[in-house]
């Protein structure tokens, strides 16, 4: 009996280093082009500009900036997926190229998520500290979102 | 010795692997853990000396904070200064605009599949219903996946993938949320200015209502298309079902 566990556990281990050389591509584009951004087509504010930037746009941009732990199997698997998701559901490079329609509608749930609190995604903050967003920064971005698209709004009728 | 030193290897080995399982099953069960908060609806952010209406009663108005005298709600309707109170309709969607429905018949594409998924979702969410809701949030996200938009003109054609593209990710999510109805119905706000759009843009076979509710996204307000002249608010299901208004017939 101990030494098949001491087998499986022997064999688990051994996967756990195999899965290690599984390493695939990084979310990294650092030559790309900045016309469609999010903070540079609406001229948004530094501070604005900053928090953003931690909070979200590790998982919703063409640029993460990982950690060490980030790299470890499996939860470079994890990180991975995650970051695929959510450059699905919102690129903030790409933005500019987004329908009005769409623009519109992003940023109606950007600020709908982040009022509740949804995003940034708790298991993202609880290793990224400086990701997480206190009730002062969420009024401000929530505010500032508000505003630019009150200036575009599509009319209800 | 040999003995203790297998012990200590294996303990080695076991430490580590229920460590990583203790990660991955953090990190999986962190990402289910999204908080439900559900959108309330009495926060204002307008100055003292703002009068406010009741939801339901627009000529009762008074102080932010007080209670209607016809039914007891508080009011929250922020009233536009200047203007008297009892003519307070929140909404410039009051305003006629009968002949922008140039609904072409001779369109070629047909609007009623669509149409009737909204509709499903829209009822479920009347009845506080968040499964039905993700079901027929699913087959109306397929129903954008198989429309073909071939019979239109270019310039509807061109509208039609904008609103086509949002109201069929907003499907989506209301699908891939059933156990978080606030969620839904966020969704389901902006997924009814797009089928709002559409059927301004390739008419109905059915008689339709364009219904608002004045009181969801903290007094922001939102629409939502019915194919009953009677009002059930879909944004708050049982809590307010009647709340509301028809603002016109589409």
């Amino acid at each position: 009996m101990k030494r098949k566990l001491k087998k499986v556990g022997i064999a688990l281990f051994l996967v756990l280093i195999a899965i290690q050389f599984y390493q695939p591509a990084l979310n990294q584009n650092l030559g790309q082009d900045y016309t469609n951004d999010f903070l540079i087509t609406t001229n948004a504010p530094s501070n604005i500009s900053k928090l953003i930037k931690t909070s979200c746009y590790d998982c919703h941009s063409n640029n993460t900036e990982y950690l060490w732990y980030d790299y470890v199997q499996p939860a470079r698997m994890f990180v991975e997926s995650h970051i695929k998701e959510g450059k699905e559901e919102l690129n903030f490079n790409e933005f500019g190229s987004y329908s009005n329609r769409k623009q519109q509608s992003k940023l109606e749930a950007i600020s709908k998520q982040i009022k509740s609190g949804e995003m940034p995604l708790s298991s993202y903050t609880i290793l990224h500290h400086n990701a997480v967003l206190n009730e002062t920064q969420k009024q401000e971005i929530i505010t500032w979102i508000n505003s630019i698209n009150e200036s575009n709004s599509l009319s209800e009728d | 010795m040999k003995n203790y030193l297998i012990i200590t290897k294996k303990h080695y080995i076991m430490k580590t692997l229920f460590l990583t399982a203790i990660l991955a099953m953090t990190m999986v069960s962190c990402n289910n853990k999204a908080k439900e908060t559900e959108t309330n609806a009495t926060e204002g952010t307008e100055s003292t000396s703002q009068l406010f209406a009741c939801p339901m009663h627009p000529e009762v108005t008074g102080k932010k904070g007080e209670k209607c005298s016809k039914c007891g709600m508080e009011l929250t309707e922020p009233v536009a200064q200047g203007q008297p109170a009892h003519d307070s309709t929140h909404d410039d969607a009051a305003q006629p605009t009968a002949d922008e429905t140039a609904a072409n018949a001779t369109s070629a594409f047909s609007t009623d599949e669509i149409i009737a998924n909204y509709l499903k979702i829209k009822n479920a969410l009347t009845k506080d219903d968040a499964n039905g809701a993700a079901t027929a949030g699913k087959e109306l996200y397929k129903t954008f996946n198989s429309a073909d938009a071939s019979g239109l003109t270019a310039a509807q054609k061109k509208e039609y993938t904008d609103i086509a593209g949002d109201a069929k990710e907003h499907a989506e999510h209301i699908g891939d949320n059933a156990g978080k109805i606030a969620h839904q119905r966020e969704h389901f706000a902006i997924l009814s200015k797009d089928i709002n759009d559409l059927i301004k843009l390739l008419g109905s076979n059915k008689k339709l209502y364009q219904d608002h509710c004045p009181m969801y996204d903290d007094g922001k307000g939102a629409i939502w298309i019915s194919e009953t002249k009677e009002i059930k608010n879909p944004y708050y299901g049982s809590q307010m079902l009647t709340c509301g208004s028809v603002k016109k017939t589409l």
